[in-house]
């Protein structure tokens, strides 16, 4: 009988079938365990991508242009003392693990083959380092090249039976290393009959396994280290290299533990679907570095994680998973600073022996808050705490910081022994972090740029790496740079992609003059409006425009112009993506990061003067008594007739010689604002404050000269008013075409208890009583929140009022109910934005739903679904936040500067009581500063502190109380602060 | 016990006669006279034939008849009725605490439940729903699951355990009684079976090793390999034996079975308790297909040769009745002997006897 087999017979001639499979199981999000069967197809036509090779160009696939992918290698790689020849480099996973700062390098580098089996096990390892090497093979300059080894016939490596897949993807890697050396030598051979140089192919690789088989094929391979030590600044390169790697073997010896370990990944999810655990991010109060703060979506009110070990290795802004511990350890907030130098200063970073996870001084500082606070009323309440069991997620990014001087040995900047020291982060959350560089002598004194690679049970503190020094602390370019690093700003210059998508006038484009131009179609021609702009002094990017004129039946006409941005930006063009990315545009004191480029935010998108642009207008018709008769979108073309500062249009509108139409205009508008703004505060708008100071600056230089709060003028709210209207009416349009997918911003009611504080704060001290249960009812009590003997008493209530609000959100209206749209703080149904294009990526989108929804063009699919706009929503968040974060902080870096050597006197007001020191806020510089008991004698005087009574009574030679609200005399001087590096204002008691 | 139908044979009741009556020599004269009664038909047998099953395998034998058996396995969630200390205890493990006892977990037999185990047979020309399949599918399922062996194996935790789907698929048409070759291939594919390792610990969600080398066979190969005779758990298997006269044939073919006396199903497997040969699972006898095969008509009711066509039926069958012991085809009656049942099951279990052989057979195939 013939008998024939089902199975395939690949495994009979193996090697030289061109099929192959593989197999492995995939768990899905459901639950199930599939068998996966994978068949590969092994090709000849990988082309090695070398300029050498004349083979590989014939083979190599084309394209449907019938063009070859041009080859990335260089025929010509540069050499080093072993491989004077020149070298094409290999590097295995972890090579690019522990040093991907090092293959980003612009000096060094060049020529590498990023192998497939490499680069699916980076992606598998780390998902940022995988998109960071994704770039690197997109960077035309760094030659990188990604080859298909798994896929290509000769170097397609089959797992022998009993092999742990990293030893069969080391040997994937050899295999190919092997296979370039000889195909690179035969390419070489084949251009010409006379002996060339012919360049090796290295593989990169740490491990000895790896390296002592390589040598025993006579495989050209070699360490990391090793590579970069022939390099030229070899020591500053080698401080870049991971600490990961490094440590496995100084650490072998040592067994003892400091965290608890974290539960198995299936553990934890199990007891989050059990609802046993809690998954959430981890918080680090920036007041008390040992209480973190986890909010977990089955509580209102965050959980407390208090101590080192209860955080267990968890860095602010991980995801982790948490338990809540029994009750009888339940604690309250503390109310004392903790600040993590003070108390840790002498740690050695060297020593590892006798490190105790919570030193005895962190313990003692721990329990005396908590003593201070158990069986106190309503704040003192102890509160549920928690532990980390696990981390599901790292959020680890690069962190700017300076070198604490005291973990120096020797500050000698000849010598180049490797030491470790303490890099102390800006951030005051983030832990200090240990690293090993060669060069600390250099260090001191600089802002410095570094990771963490890993924090292990046995250590206290996490282990990084130096990845590269901003320059001299206090310098104006490394401070500026610092912050932007931390708050994660894109600031580099525009890639030429994105510059490509830009009109091709140029600066010369100008609305087209014939009528009967594509770029007129729809367009209203609104040419003849009497438009001005009102924006701050020297502003170049204007968004909008306004005009206002008197319809005969005694109604107004009244139109915002909004710069049409989405004209010049398309959709899912490369332009539109690094501004979607972007976010917003980055408001620093002296500078500005734009979202689009310079060409369009500053010119053919702003509305200037006097010239012709492109609009997105809404035009209403309102009644004297400012009410809504109709309103209606256009696209259109307007001609400014004047770009006002709100000073020049506030003189204007008072001066009441000035009688033309234009004036006029603008005291209808006037008119009509003050109107809409009775009314928004009539439905409950919240009038909030916050402290906005200005810096002034010495033109050229931009040196900071002097401080100043903003002023506010009518002519403010006047703009802000009918930007409001328009964004509320764009919303309710958009909202009504697109009911699933509009782009719209809430603001949600802040739970009660965010105000309890506050309204006990007030009952206490002041006898008044602060209502939370609508807008209406608190913006309506902060009214009576008035002491008659001190004006500025009500604007630091709204101050302190404001940081209890939930901050507003971009969202997509099918994530939400029709109630959860509401706008909190302007007492508003809907709302979205739409009136900044130029500088918020969310307006564009805004733009683009309108322009389909008043049927000017096509929607983009982009739009229309839910799932990408809500990624979308979910970044433009994110970067809102940061670019407010970094505008603070420049102007805080600002005003240091300015009051740099100054000394002078002020008033400012308690406004927060710790039981070792208390926060007061400086209206005149809209700065606020932390005063300590020790800063006010020395020795630290004792002090009772009443919470009851938001009391703070210091005993000894200073003798007198601080209490909450109390207005004080503090001098001003400016210190370095020693933890984060920064100049700041040091406020003390007078 | 399952209608066989299907089987039809062509013979006439002379052939029938004289096959009947060689198979009753003593040593019985086989069809396949190269055979002897404990003989099995040769076969050819390849597992893994099916890359995306769990196990698989499939079986030919030299009539042509010929199967194909894929293993698959799901992780499914428990059913249970959650009592009030289980709940209790559910509950600590998922807060962490690592020191659960193991003592309650002692009762590790018996927590494994038949619907487990889903088993599909399909036969070329038949509907699920005909007998034969149906008929076959529990016969083997019933196997499977009497030892508790399998459906224990199934047991991941108190939440999950595993779903095994088992399909047979009979590639040729039935042309003899298929299910010692199902059960064989059946065998052999679970012999084969591999599950994703187990990674999560107690009663968390499972998580598997995604990597396929690091599977755990269902049924775990023994360590040391001194030939099969320690005990190991393997998959039952089933042996078909028939009785002609006294005499004990084995795996017979279409036609022997045309003539048996009665046939027995015997589901065995490799006996964990007793150091020699194989524990018996279960027994069913299968209704013949001889008890369908047309009657002789003897020469002395035959009018065409001189006989007297009895004038009734119940004359007739008086008559037939006399005839018995005649040579004259006679469709058996009636069920097996006791002392006969007790041979087979004793060829059956005995030390190197018929069970041990065809384990270790099937078992060379995996290991070799």
């Amino acid at each position: 009988m013939e008998y024939f087999s089902l199975k395939r017979s690949a495994d009979v001639d193996r090697g030289q079938s061109n099929l192959s499979s593989k197999v492995y199981v995939r768990s899905t999000k459901s639950g199930k365990v599939q068998k996966i069967v994978r068949e590969l197809y092994l090709r000849q036509d990988i082309p090695c991508s070398s300029n050498l090779c004349r083979a590989c160009l014939h083979i190599a696939p084309s394209n449907y242009t019938k063009k070859v992918a041009p080859f990335v290698l260089s025929d010509t790689p540069a050499g080093s003392k072993n491989f004077p020849n020149g070298q094409y480099l290999i590097p295995d996973t972890n090579a690019f693990l522990t040093g991907m700062d090092l293959f980003e390098l612009e000096s060094a580098f060049h020529d590498v083959v990023v192998l497939q089996t490499v680069l699916e096990e980076v992606k598998n390892r780390s998902l940022p380092l995988y998109h960071r090497l994704i770039a690197l093979t997109k960077n035309e300059g760094k030659r990188f090249y990604v080859f298909f080894n798994e896929f290509r016939q000769e170097t397609h490596v089959h797992r022998d039976a009993g092999e742990t897949i990293n030893d069969r993807n080391d040997r994937a890697v050899r295999k190919s290393v092997q296979w370039y050396n000889q195909h690179i030598a035969q390419a070489v051979a084949s251009r010409s009959k006379k002996s060339q140089r012919i360049p090796s192919v290295v593989m990169i690789s740490d491990d000895r396994d790896n390296l002592r088989k390589s040598k025993a094929d006579n495989i050209p391979a070699t360490t990391l280290s090793d590579f970069v030590s022939g390099l030229e600044n070899a020591d500053e390169l080698l401080d870049m290299i991971s600490a990961a790697q490094e440590r496995r073997e100084v650490r072998s010896a040592k067994t003892e533990v400091f965290y608890p370990e974290y539960f198995t990944m299936s553990k934890m999810m199990t007891g989050v679907k059990a609802g046993t655990l809690h998954q959430g991010i981890f918080n680090v109060s920036p007041y008390n570095y040992l209480e973190g703060s986890v909010h977990v979506p089955a509580f209102d009110k965050s959980l407390l994680i208090l101590g080192r070990e209860n955080s267990n290795r968890a860095v602010s802004g991980d995801l982790v998973v948490v338990e809540v511990l029994p009750q009888d350890q339940w604690k309250a907030p503390s109310t004392k600073i903790i600040e993590e130098e003070t108390l840790n200063k002498n740690d050695n970073p060297e020593a590892e022996d006798g490190e105790n996870v919570i030193s005895e001084r962190e313990r003692r500082a721990l329990q005396e808050a908590v003593k201070r606070v158990h069986g106190q009323s309503t704040e003192g309440r102890p509160q549920p705490t928690a532990r980390v069991v696990g981390i599901i997620k790292r959020n680890w990014r690069q962190y700017v910081g300076h070198i604490d001087r005291d973990s120096v040995r020797s500050t000698s900047k000849a010598s180049r022994t490797q030491q470790t020291v303490f890099l102390i982060p800006m951030d005051k959350r983030i832990p200090k972090i240990r690293i090993r560089t060669r060069q600390a002598g250099e260090l001191l004194g600089q802002r410095v740029l570094a990771t963490i690679d890993s924090w292990d049970r046995d250590s206290r503190y996490p282990v990084g790496h130096f990845v590269r020094s901003l320059g001299e602390l206090e310098s104006k370019g490394a401070e500026t740079e610092a912050l932007l690093l931390e708050w994660d700003v894109q600031y580099r210059p525009f890639p030429k992609i994105v510059l490509d998508c830009l009109p091709a006038e140029g600066h010369d484009w100008k609305v087209p003059a014939s009528l009967d131009d594509p770029g007129w179609k729809g367009r209203r021609d609104l040419r003849d409006l009497l438009v001005c702009s009102i924006d701050p002094p020297g502003c170049v990017d204007i968004d909008d425009a306004l005009h206002a004129r008197k319809l005969p039946n005694g109604n107004f006409e009244v139109g915002v112009h909004i710069a049409d941005v989405s004209h010049f930006v398309k959709p899912n063009n490369a332009m539109d993506k690094e501004a979607s990315q972007r976010g917003t545009t980055v408001y620093l004191v002296d500078k500005r990061i734009d979202m689009l480029p310079m060409l369009l935010g500053t010119d053919l998108c702003s509305l200037k003067p006097y010239v012709e642009r492109y609009a997105f207008s809404v035009v209403w018709e309102v009644t004297p008594d400012a009410d809504l008769v109709s309103v209606d979108f256009t696209k259109s073309v307007i001609r400014s007739r004047e770009a006002f500062s709100y000073e020049q249009a506030q003189i204007r509108i008072d001066d009441r010689s000035q009688q033309d139409d234009l004036t006029n205009g603008m005291r209808h508008l006037m008119k009509l604002s003050k109107k809409l703004k009775q009314k928004r505060y009539d439905a409950g708008a919240l009038n909030l404050a916050s402290p906005e100071v200005k810096v002034q600056t010495e033109s050229e230089t931009s040196d900071p000269v002097d401080v100043q709060t903003k002023k506010l003028l009518d002519t403010n709210s006047l703009v802000e008013e009918f930007m409001l209207l328009a964004n509320i009416s764009v919303a309710g349009k958009n909202y009504e075409a697109f009911p699933q997918t509009a782009l719209l911003r809430r603001h949600a009611a802040p739970p009660k208890t965010n105000f309890e504080e506050l309204a006990n704060q007030l009952k206490i001290k002041k006898g008044l009583e602060l209502r939370s249960d609508s807008s209406k009812a608190l913006a309506d009590s902060l009214d009576t929140c008035v002491d008659s003997k001190d004006p500025f008493f009500n604007t630091l209530v709204r101050i302190m009022a404001t940081r209890c609000m939930m901050s507003a959100e971009y969202f997509c209206a099918g994530t939400q109910a029709y109630p959860e749209f509401r706008h909190y703080g302007l007492a508003s149904e809907i709302y979205t934005h739409f009136t900044s294009p130029i500088r918020r990526y969310a307006d564009l989108e805004a733009h683009r739903q309108l322009a389909a929804a008043i049927e000017y063009e096509q929607l983009d699919p982009s739009l229309h679904s839910k799932g990408k706009l809500e990624g979308v929503c979910k970044n433009i968040n994110v970067r809102h936040r940061n670019a407010q974060m970094a505008g603070r902080s420049s102007i805080e870096y600002y005003v240091g500067q300015a009051l740099k050597g100054k000394d002078m006197k002020e008033e400012g007001f308690v406004m927060k009581i710790f039981s070792n020191g208390f926060v007061v806020f400086v209206p005149r510089f809209g700065i606020e500063g932390l005063i300590r008991l020790r800063d006010l004698a020395t020795p630290e005087p004792e002090a009772d502190f009443d919470a009851e009574s938001y009391t703070l009574h210091v005993k000894g030679d200073v003798n007198r109380s601080v209490e909450l609200f109390e207005k004080v005399m503090v001098r001003i001087t400016d210190e370095m602060e020693e933890s984060t590096g920064k100049r700041k204002v040091k406020l003390s008691l007078v | 016990m399952a209608p066989s139908q299907h089987v039809q044979v062509n013979l006439s009741p002379a052939e029938l006669s004289y096959l009947r009556s060689s198979l009753a020599q003593s040593p019985p004269i086989r069809l396949d006279h190269t055979k002897g009664p404990k003989d099995f038909r040769s076969m050819r047998a390849e597992y893994d034939v099916l890359p995306g099953a769990n196990g698989s395998a499939r079986i030919a034998l030299d009539d042509g008849l010929e199967a194909l058996v894929g293993v698959k396995a799901e992780v499914e969630k428990s059913q249970r009725s959650p009592r009030v200390d289980e709940q209790e205890h559910r509950l600590t493990v998922a807060a962490g605490d690592m020191d659960m006892q193991d003592a309650d977990d002692d009762d590790t037999k018996a927590k494994g439940q038949n619907a487990w185990v889903e088993m599909s047979v399909e036969i070329p020309g038949f509907r699920d729903e005909d007998a034969l399949p149906v008929f076959l599918a529990s016969m083997l399922t019933e196997s499977l699951l009497a030892s508790g062996g399998l459906k224990d194996r199934l047991y991941i935790n108190r939440r999950f355990h595993w779903k095994l789907y088992i399909d047979i698929l009979l590639l040729s048409p039935a042309l003899s009684y298929p299910l010692a070759l199902l059960s064989m291939t059946t065998h052999l594919a679970l012999l084969t079976s591999r599950l994703p390792a187990l990674k999560s610990e107690k009663d968390e969600d499972p998580l598997f090793d995604d990597d396929w080398d690091a599977s755990v066979p269902l049924y775990p190969k023994s360590k040391g390999k001194t030939k099969g005779t320690q005990a190991m758990d393997r998959p039952p298997v089933i042996v078909l034996a028939m009785a002609v006269d006294q005499n004990i044939i084995f795996d017979p073919c279409k036609e022997e079975l045309a003539v048996a006396d009665a046939v027995l199903a015997v589901a065995c497997t490799d006996s964990t308790s007793s150091p020699s040969g194989a524990q018996v699972i279960a027994i069913r006898t299968i209704d013949p297909p001889s008890h369908l095969t047309p009657l002789g008509v003897p020469n002395a009711m035959n009018s065409a040769t001189g006989g007297v066509v009895p004038a009734s039926t119940a004359d007739a069958i008086t008559q037939r009745e006399l005839l018995a012991s005649s040579d004259v085809w006679t469709p058996p009656r009636g069920g097996m002997k006791r002392a006969l049942v007790g041979q087979i099951v004793k060829a059956v279990v005995e030390k190197g006897g018929v069970a041990e052989e065809v384990i270790q057979a099937l078992q060379s195939i995996d290991v070799g």
